[in-house]
């Protein structure tokens, strides 16, 4: 079994399908990195991984669970708010925006789930915390505010703040796309890093030298569909694909 | 042959630069400064005012009791009615149609009729619902006891003022709350936070950025604007010195006595926006601003 498996997963907007009848097996340790023409649907995908978007169609499961649904007969029936929120604790996100708490410091950003909705002893939350952020390389910036940090190290704090939850599976949104080419490097250094840890992450992305280093699997969508799908090397050099 | 080099320099030194003279600044600082001098000058001497009389009203204890009247009435609209608005706030966005439809209609209503005209419906309550009675809506009641004795002019006044202020609140702080990045609220519900954490941790603090200047605002509003209440008779600051000119007929100078207090009490509240503003900005700008205090001490340092 597979540490994510999607099934028919159907998605429209206003009428416009986004996702056609999406199947994905991610398995556990293993990095998959989709690709594809911006409007392909990459982002609702991994939207709707975590409940950020409501699938019109299709299953979602992580370790074996359906995702915010639970099957009735032919149906799956929404769970309540409370019942997903605890679902989501295991599925780390790292948004293209950052999304950082702006009224709160860089340590603050990662104590803050683990404290508040994990109930960590605060004493060893701040603990962990450092240690994360000395692990995406941010020691001594515990206690700026991310208005005084770069996008790359804004980026860095994200990944941290989603690692400090445990998750088993984590998902990236355009991690660097809107980072100064200067800046990417270091946030893909971090991805690098989790990569070679054995994070099961799954990877929205346009930096398709990244995707030839580090993924297992690369996903090619088009028009809501998986175009092709398969080892870097195998997907990549393939010249009928369509990646960007 | 021209040169087209700027006009010599001493060699080694580059050009000094010069500013222009604002001569029509020196003027129009020197009629402004007469203009305020004659006018400080016409209220100081001019003995309508009366200023000793005024001095002589300030302490007094009906004045100081009008005036603990002003500042609970201010400080129970302002706290009830921002708790009160936030609720709106919160049902207005919420995604239940019915929530929200009745927090639209809620401040419609509030906000479409005049606060002097609501003070006098509340102040008149008893002639509309005779008896009030603790029960089940549609079912049993519990006990029930005749309005004249619970809605006493105070209660009437306190009615009036923070169903009043609820309808406006419940704007700023949905105004304050739309204003925080959609992303943020993403953000936090992919790390498990619940919807009313997510609103609590998250978006209500950065909401109170743009929440502050229009509550400071409404709090001054309505510290002046309890002055309303002396219409159904509340002792409040203006009515207690309302009824010693009624006695003494020294009408501008009382009227002068509530003025002061007025002043006073706003200043304070300006002051302490300026700090409760200075706190929220917190993240939100790369250096906080130093406070006067701080900006003095440098000077003399």
């Amino acid at each position: 079994m597979s540490l994510l498996e999607i099934r028919g997963l159907t998605k429209a907007f206003n009428g416009v399908t986004v996702l056609d009848g999406v199947d994905l097996d991610v398995e556990a340790g293993s990095v998959t990195v989709l690709v594809g023409p911006s409007g392909s649907g990459k982002s609702t995908l991994l939207r709707c991984i975590n409940h950020l978007e409501t699938p019109d169609a299709g299953t979602i499961a992580v370790d074996g669970s359906l995702v915010a649904y639970r099957r009735d007969g032919d149906l799956l029936r929404e769970l309540p708010e409370r019942a997903i929120a605890p679902q989501r604790r295991r599925i780390g996100m790292v948004f293209q925006q950052f999304q950082l708490f702006g009224h709160m410091t860089a340590l603050a950003n990662v104590i803050e789930a683990p404290v508040g909705v994990l109930g960590v002893p605060r004493r060893e939350a701040i603990e962990r915390g450092r240690a994360l952020l000395a692990r995406v390389g941010l020691e001594g910036r515990e206690d700026a505010y991310p208005r005084q940090l770069s996008g790359g190290q804004q980026q860095r704090v994200a990944i941290a703040r989603a690692l400090a939850m445990e998750p088993t599976l984590m998902l990236f949104d355009e991690p660097t796309s809107a980072l100064d080419p200067a800046l990417v490097g270091e946030v893909l250094e971090v991805l690098r890093d989790l990569a070679a840890g054995g994070t099961t992450m799954v990877v929205v992305t346009h930096e398709i030298a990244f995707a030839r280093d580090v993924a297992d699997t690369v996903v090619v969508l088009g028009d809501g569909r998986i175009e092709h799908s398969g080892p870097p090397a195998e997907v990549l050099d393939d010249r009928s694909v369509r990646v960007a | 042959m021209t040169s087209l080099a700027a006009p010599e320099a001493p060699p080694g030194s580059p050009p000094r630069t010069v500013r222009s003279r604002h001569v029509g600044r020196w003027v129009w600082a020197a009629l402004v400064v007469v203009l305020v001098v004659w006018a400080l000058r016409s209220v100081a001497l001019n003995p309508a005012f009366g200023w000793g009389t005024v001095a002589q009203y300030l302490f007094t204890t009906a004045v100081l009791h009008g005036l603990a009247t002003t500042l609970l009435l201010t400080v129970a609209t302002t706290v009830l009615g921002f708790l009160l608005g936030i609720g709106l706030a919160a049902m207005r966005l919420s995604g239940n149609p019915v929530l929200s439809s009745v927090s639209w209609g809620y401040v419609w209503l509030f906000r479409s009729t005049p606060l002097l005209v609501q003070l006098l419906f509340w102040y008149n309550i008893g002639a509309l619902y005779p008896k009030l009675s603790l029960g089940i809506p549609f079912g049993p009641t519990f006990f029930s006891i005749d309005s004249v004795n619970l809605v006493s002019v105070l209660v009437a006044a306190l009615l009036g003022l923070i169903l009043h202020e609820a309808a406006y609140a419940a704007e700023i702080v949905r105004g304050g709350i739309l204003s925080v990045d959609a992303g943020q609220s993403e953000a936090a519900v992919s790390l498990g936070m619940t919807r009313a954490r997510v609103l609590r941790r998250i978006v209500l603090p950065q909401a109170m950025r743009s929440i502050i200047p229009a509550t400071g605002n409404m709090v001054i509003g309505t510290l002046k604007g309890t002055s309303i209440v002396s219409v159904i008779a509340v002792t409040d600051l203006l009515y207690s010195v309302q009824t010693i000119y009624d006695r003494t007929y020294e009408i501008i100078p009382l009227l002068l006595v509530a003025t002061v207090w007025y002043v006073i009490l706003t200043s304070i509240l300006s002051v302490g926006q300026y700090y409760v503003e200075r706190y929220y900005a917190r993240g939100a700008e790369r250096t906080l601003p130093p406070t006067p205090l701080q900006r003095l001490r440098r000077s003399f340092r």
